[in-house]
């Protein structure tokens, strides 16, 4: 999609109808007439259920996938199972006025499917920061909740350019970001994560590999001379296989005992919790410019 | 040329081909590295650190070491599997002894073993008692009044194979993927570097496997006549056939314990021998084991180069060029030979 389209579509247009109808413009572009704003939403992505949360309109929230873990809060939502097959049976039990879906992790069968139930389908597509700020804005106008979603940007972007301003003018060390260690995914152009690496003062190793986020061989990575490693915890856990890169001693980042673990969940997310990455990474790619705290080592 | 000098240049000239492509091996690969500081490495000239220094000696080598002795292995099983069988298409991924195994080792996995010396041993062990069940069951499902007839064989491993592979997927959608990690990936046969205890496990158990299959290999030439001509030669056929058994589920289970469950070598490899070197096991066995090494290390160095950066799991490669090789088989003179 071009560019200004993209801007077109993510700015929401809410254009009061003939009668009650409200129309509605996507992420993606595509028009839907609402009858009223939505009350009962059903939400497909983790990320829109967290902003929604964010920016106070949890009430109007029928409905969460199981990936939707995040405030504790959105765990007491009732759930509609998994983001790839979601049962369509308790989805429409949940009777939703409108359902909040994704291009990436939904399916398109589940979309058609929806789609045949006759039920309205908001479809967001982010893809980077900027994106994120502007569906936080967008999803604060479909819901009316729009100081909640204002309150939430202005805050957001203050925090990001705090993180720009401190290491403005520093070095940008080496970074390689483990997305999954075996086989090894890593984030490529155009990946939020390799923005997020810029954005935290590093430069990514693996940013102009293949689009999203490609498969990489453990060697091709290694022989990229990475000066810090970020291995991405999933769900709570610990990385898998921390220990593989433990035992590379001589790497240079592991010798210097820069061999880190994030919580993947705010890095991998489209939602608010992505500026608490930015800040996580630039604590650890540029230690020295932040006051000592609890780091994720 | 007699037997000895025979065996001394099949071996020779296998070892020294062995040697060549794992020099090639080393020298390519996704990180760019000149051949000057590749040699200074392993040489222990080079800098003794640094990414360089990782990718030779932490990645590549063991890597490399790696391909040599599952090849080795696999192909050493499947002339075993093949000899106590007497039929050419045995193979320890179509016989669903591979399977077996696989689903072993995704037991053990869940129990979270780590990398250690100990783990690998305690990862071998499930892995082999899954080959022996998975191999006892299809002998158990296939012998009829009249031995091992060959279709039948066949379909017995296919049906234990797919309930292992079944098994396997029951496993896998009821534990958490962190706990697993690269379970699926390495369901394709993947050779990520060995630590060193490990790898010595690895090799140890391959010794072993290797023992147990050769040291019998003139009595394996005997029951090739049938076991009622082997008996009357003096050999105690059912206690051969335990003993191939034993070694073949063995070294089955230590490859797939260590690179995954790997199809095909066994089959192609001890075929490509047998019209190279003759159906005498005191040869075959030796050169299917040098034989198979340079297969898989072959393979697995263009899994790791064709699509760099990123790389294929080699058991697409040995797929690839297995399944075509079993259809000739299967349609071939061999194929239709019944006990």
């Amino acid at each position: 999609m071009t560019t200004s389209l993209r801007a077109l579509a993510l700015c929401l247009l809410l254009v009061p109808g003939s009668g009650w109808g409200l129309e509605v413009v996507d992420q993606t572009g595509r028009v839907l007439t609402l009858p009223a704003p939505p009350r009962r939403i059903v939400s497909l992505v983790p990320s829109v259920t967290e902003i929604l949360f964010a920016i106070g309109a949890q009430e109007t929230l029928a409905g969460v996938t199981d990936f939707c873990d995040f405030p504790a809060e959105a765990k007491r939502k009732p759930s509609v199972g998994g983001m790839i097959s979601p049962s369509l049976e308790t989805l429409v039990t949940l009777k939703p006025d409108l359902v909040v879906a994704t291009r990436s992790g939904n399916r398109a069968e589940t979309f058609d499917q929806l789609k045949r139930l006759g039920l309205p389908i908001y479809l967001v597509d982010p893809s980077s920061v900027g994106d994120v700020l502007r569906l936080v804005g967008g999803l604060g106008e479909l819901t009316g909740h729009r100081d909640g979603a204002s309150a939430v940007t202005a805050d957001l972007e203050r925090r990001i350019k705090s993180v720009g301003e401190r290491i403005a003018g520093r070095p940008r060390p080496r970074v390689l970001y483990v997305l999954w260690p075996d086989p090894l995914i890593v984030p490529g152009r155009g990946a939020l994560v390799s923005e997020l690496i810029t954005l935290a003062g590093g430069e990514s190793v693996t940013a102009d590999q293949g689009a999203g986020y490609p498969r990489m061989s453990l060697e091709a990575a290694v022989g990229r001379a990475p000066e810090v490693i970020v291995l991405a915890s999933h769900s709570g856990g610990t990385p898998v296989g921390r220990d593989k890169w433990e035992r590379l001693e001589s790497l240079p980042a592991v010798k210097s005992k820069r061999l880190y673990t994030a919580d993947g969940s705010v890095m991998h997310r489209y939602g608010p919790r992505l500026v608490d990455g930015i800040e996580t990474l630039a604590r650890l790619i540029h230690p020295e410019l932040f006051r000592p705290e609890a780091s994720g080592k | 040329m007699t037997g000895p000098a025979r065996l001394a240049a099949v071996c020779g000239g296998l070892a020294l081909l062995l040697g060549v492509v794992a020099v090639g091996s080393l020298l390519v690969g996704s990180a760019r590295i000149g051949p000057g500081v590749i040699v200074d490495l392993v040489t222990g000239r080079g800098p003794l650190e640094g990414a360089e220094r990782v990718v030779i000696l932490g990645i590549r080598l063991p890597r490399i070491a790696a391909a040599a002795l599952a090849g080795g292995a696999l192909a050493v099983a499947g002339a075993g599997f093949q000899a106590l069988t007497r039929n050419p298409l045995a193979e320890p991924s179509i016989l669903g002894v591979s399977a077996g195994a696989a689903f072993g080792v995704v037991l053990a996995q869940i129990s979270g073993l780590g990398q250690g010396v100990v783990e690998a041993l305690g990862l071998t062990a499930f892995a082999f008692a899954g080959a022996v069940v998975a191999g006892s069951a299809v002998y158990l499902i296939a012998s009829t009044g009249g031995g091992l007839p060959v279709h039948t064989l066949l379909l017995a491993g296919v049906i234990v194979g797919i309930f292992f592979s079944a098994a396997i997927t029951v496993v896998i959608s009821l534990v958490d993927t962190n706990r697993l990690g690269g379970v699926i990936h390495w369901l394709l046969g993947n050779l990520a570097p060995i630590p060193a205890g490990a790898l010595g496990v690895f090799g140890a158990t391959v010794a072993l496997g290797f023992w147990l299959v050769l040291g019998r290999a003139r009595a394996l030439n005997l029951l090739a006549l049938g076991e009622e001509g082997a008996q009357e030669l003096g050999v105690d056929a059912e206690r051969l056939k335990r003993r191939i058994f034993a070694g073949a589920a063995l070294l089955t289970g230590v490859v797939v314990a260590f690179v995954g469950p790997i199809g095909f070598v066994g089959l192609i490899v001890p075929h490509a021998m047998r019209m190279l070197v003759g159906s005498d096991h005191r040869v075959l066995i030796p050169a299917a084991a040098l034989g198979g090494g340079v297969f898989l290390l072959s393979a697995d160095t263009l899994a790791r180069t064709v699509v760099a950066p990123a790389e294929l799991s080699v058991g697409v490669i040995t797929s690839f060029c297995g399944a075509p090789f079993f259809i000739y088989l299967l349609r071939s003179r061999v194929g239709r030979i019944m006990p």
